[in-house]
């Protein structure tokens, strides 16, 4: 450890190089972090986004667990009461609400971009499987958590979802009644258990097993995407429903946009089963065993034709039940039981409709994308940077649509004006985040415009023999002190504490041999090789002999 | 050294002591089995079972066949607790009916009542049984689910369109004493039986 501590750092810089050689016992450095310092795409990095998010949400919930009671008659009442009375209470449920939808939107696309990409196969089977499970119990997580402020709309959830549990055969109701308790009182600790403890807990574990080995950290990212849940929450901040009273009516109400896919189904009033279990139960299923049925042999959506228009008919038909789920037919002439079912035979005739059709898509977007391939094959190359040439028209249209959202975000600010400004500042801290994520990426692209990509952080520490920390710093200092290999094989130590000495040792290490060399040989072996070559052969020879 | 053998992925044989090793351990495991309670820790059991329960009216007194009108009805909550909250349960609240004459409401024994869960069995709004001539039956705000107060089936609304045991409301079986009394007896609550509250019940 002695060689990183330089004495020209301070003693601050020190200790936090102390802490950072100190991990090295830790986890941690199992995985390979790297921060980016030039942009590279969020798509790469969507898992990495959804798990700051759902920290966010543990920072807030963790707050907001101070103040609610999951008490039957009290539930409501405290929640309103974090929104309206307690100082900052309005802020952090905000950004509790809309980072639970971050959450659940950036993990669906953080599982389409790994489904198109192909990804999710060759070895990567166990991180998608971990993943779509996830995902379910993000889903879950983030149903519970709105059923528990008990308002019309969590009544309709529960009992939908108490109903649903019910209508499995043989063991539905014993299943409520292990899940649910029994009656509102039960419904409400229990979902409070399971949206603060229990899936959460379950959630963590899952991800120890879903974190690959590489991971990215974009802090623009991070604060681009914190600052936009932030602004989403200035701008529309969530309201609190009316709380739930058995004896009166309750208006038409919708659930969270991940669940109106399941609504519309449900409203078309066929069988309860099938609808609303056992339909999202086989997309579950499908979602599980795909990287089982990909049989594929390249990973480009270009070359899985069949693949990719499978997903593309589940993004078309995710859609068109979303919004269906949606719909309400604004006829008040109608009963409400009119006015809310879904004709069946027209519904399935449109999700039967939408496989062709997007296998149709699928089958011209891949022509077309094969098609624009060979055309630059023959072309040469086309200048790298063209620039954004719009027609008068669509540039008029942009403008027209900005100052639309303009108008908008004045009205917004005016209505703010009216709650007290309590999502103005939301908005402010939000923008304030967007304007660093943006400076911040600014400083980076300036400042690494001569340099390469990506830094690998791993590599300015001492490694100790393992050999899949960083090599961006190989090749530099290689021809400046070869060390004998016989030093690289005595303790770590004494190699680490000679100035530049780390370095070297990365050059030999980059055999794996050599990296497990200390522990094999005998000092007996050791003494007897001299020159660099023999030291590794022997022992070579001896992992094969003994294992 | 034997922990640096791989991992036996490739499909090879178990050995025998393995093998015996394995058959021993779920032996162990399968004796005590029948010995756990298994999953009684998660429902939540129904309180006051065992024996009968006074119909207690809203304003604190016993329902009195000689007294309580034909053609009426009052919510009663059941099991009633010491817990202000848990009494104010949508899941615990009854809707105690005497039947019109028509339908037999004018006897003085127990087929004069009904006790129906006013649990809506559609999205657990809370139904209510409304005498009025031309009605006469349990109309639930929400969604228009209707019930008939003889069977407490539903025959109309969302409700109705529901398969058994989702289209009739739990029950709970009355018995009258010599005073006149009336007493909720112990129920057994399975959908073949008295219901489940928000399930439903077979009509048998």
């Amino acid at each position: 450890m002695g060689a990183t501590l330089h004495n020209r750092d301070n003693s601050l810089v020190r200790l936090f190089k102390w802490i950072y050689a100190g991990l090295d016992r830790t986890i941690f450095m199992g995985l390979k972090f790297t921060f980016p310092s030039k942009f590279v795409s969020p798509l790469g990095f969507l898992g990495m986004l959804t798990f700051v998010v759902f920290i966010i949400l543990g920072i807030t919930g963790a707050l907001l667990m101070l103040w609610y009671e999951p008490i039957l008659t009290r539930a409501w009442d405290s929640v309103h009461k974090i929104n309206d009375t307690i100082p900052y209470g309005f802020h952090i449920r905000n950004i509790h609400y809309h980072a639970s939808n971050a959450m659940v939107m950036l993990a669906i696309l953080h599982m389409y971009y790994q489904f198109f990409s192909g990804r999710y196969k060759i070895r990567n089977e166990i991180l998608w499987v971990s993943g779509i499970i996830i995902g379910v119990l993000t889903i879950l997580e983030a149903f519970t958590g709105y059923d528990i402020i008990f308002s019309e709309r969590a009544e309709l959830a529960i009992s939908i979802a108490a109903s649903l549990t019910n209508s499995i055969p043989i063991v539905g109701p014993d299943m409520m009644h292990a899940f649910f308790g029994n009656g509102f009182h039960d419904f409400v600790l229990r979902f409070y258990a399971f949206h603060v403890f229990l899936l959460p807990i379950a959630l963590l574990g899952l991800m120890v097993i879903h974190f690959p080995r590489f991971l990215v950290f974009d802090v623009p990212m991070v604060m681009a995407v914190t600052g936009a849940i932030m602004l989403t929450g200035g701008v529309f901040p969530i309201d609190m429903g009316l709380k739930f009273d058995p004896n009166v009516p309750p208006g038409i109400t919708v659930p969270e946009w991940y669940l109106t896919g399941l609504y519309s189904f449900l409203r078309s009033g066929y069988d309860k089963f099938t609808t609303g279990v056992a339909w999202p139960g086989l997309f579950i299923l499908t979602l599980l065993i795909m990287p089982f049925i990909d049989r594929y042999k390249k990973f480009s959506w270009k070359d899985r034709p069949i693949i990719a228009a499978l997903g593309i008919t589940s993004i078309a038909q995710i859609m068109v039940t979303t919004y269906w789920g949606f719909y309400i037919d604004p006829d008040r002439t109608k009963s409400l039981l009119e006015r809310l079912v879904i004709d069946p035979i027209f519904l399935y005739t449109v999700m039967a409709l939408l496989v062709p059709l997007s296998f149709g898509f699928t089958y011209l977007m891949i022509k077309l994308a094969k098609n624009a391939e060979e055309r630059s094959k023959t072309q040469k190359k086309p200048a790298e940077k063209s620039p954004i040439q719009l027609p008068e028209k669509w540039l008029l249209i942009i403008f027209v649509c900005l100052i639309g959202f303009q108008v908008y975000l004045n009205i917004a600010t005016y209505y703010a004006l009216l709650s007290g400004m309590k999502n103005f500042s939301l908005f402010l801290v939000g923008i304030i985040m967007l304007v660093f994520a943006g400076m911040f990426h600014l400083y980076r692209q300036g400042k690494s415009l001569p340099k390469s990509n990506v830094e690998v952080v791993s590599s300015k520490r001492p490694s100790y023999g393992l050999s899949s920390f960083g090599n961006k710093m190989l090749g530099k200092d290689t021809s400046k002190k070869p060390l004998p290999v016989g030093a690289s094989t005595g303790t770590t130590s004494t190699v680490s504490s000679l100035p530049g000495g780390d370095l070297d040792e990365k050059t030999q290490e980059e055999k794996p041999v050599a990296a497990e060399s200390p522990e094999i040989k005998t000092p007996s072996k050791s003494s007897t090789s001299t020159t660099s070559s023999t030291p590794s052969k022997s022992s070579t020879s001896t992992t094969s002999s003994t294992s | 050294m034997s922990q640096h053998r791989p991992p036996n992925i490739g499909g090879g044989k178990i050995s025998r002591r393995d093998f015996l090793k394995l058959l021993a351990a779920a032996g162990t495991v399968m004796t005590f089995t029948p010995f756990v309670d298994w999953g009684k820790f998660l429902p939540n059991p129904q309180e006051a079972a065992g024996q009968r329960a006074k119909v207690e009216l809203p304003d604190g007194s016993q329902a009195n066949v000689k007294t309580f009108k034909v053609n009426h009805a009052e919510a009663v909550i059941y099991p009633k607790s010491n817990d202000q909250v848990l009494n104010a349960e949508s899941f615990r609240t009854w809707q105690f009916i005497r039947l019109p004459a028509e339908l037999g409401g004018d006897k003085s024994d127990a087929s004069a009542f009904r006790m129906y869960s006013m649990v809506c069995l559609h999205l657990w709004c809370l139904w209510k049984y409304w005498p009025e001539d031309g009605r006469k039956r349990g109309e639930c705000p929400c969604h228009g689910s209707m019930y008939d107060p003889m069977t407490g089936m539903a025959f109309a609304g969302p409700a109705s369109l529901q398969a058994p045991p989702s289209n009739v409301l739990p029950r709970l079986d009355l018995e009258i004493d010599d005073k006149g009394d009336i007493w909720i007896k112990p129920p057994n609550w399975s959908p073949s039986a008295n219901g489940v509250v928000g399930y439903g019940r077979y009509l048998t």
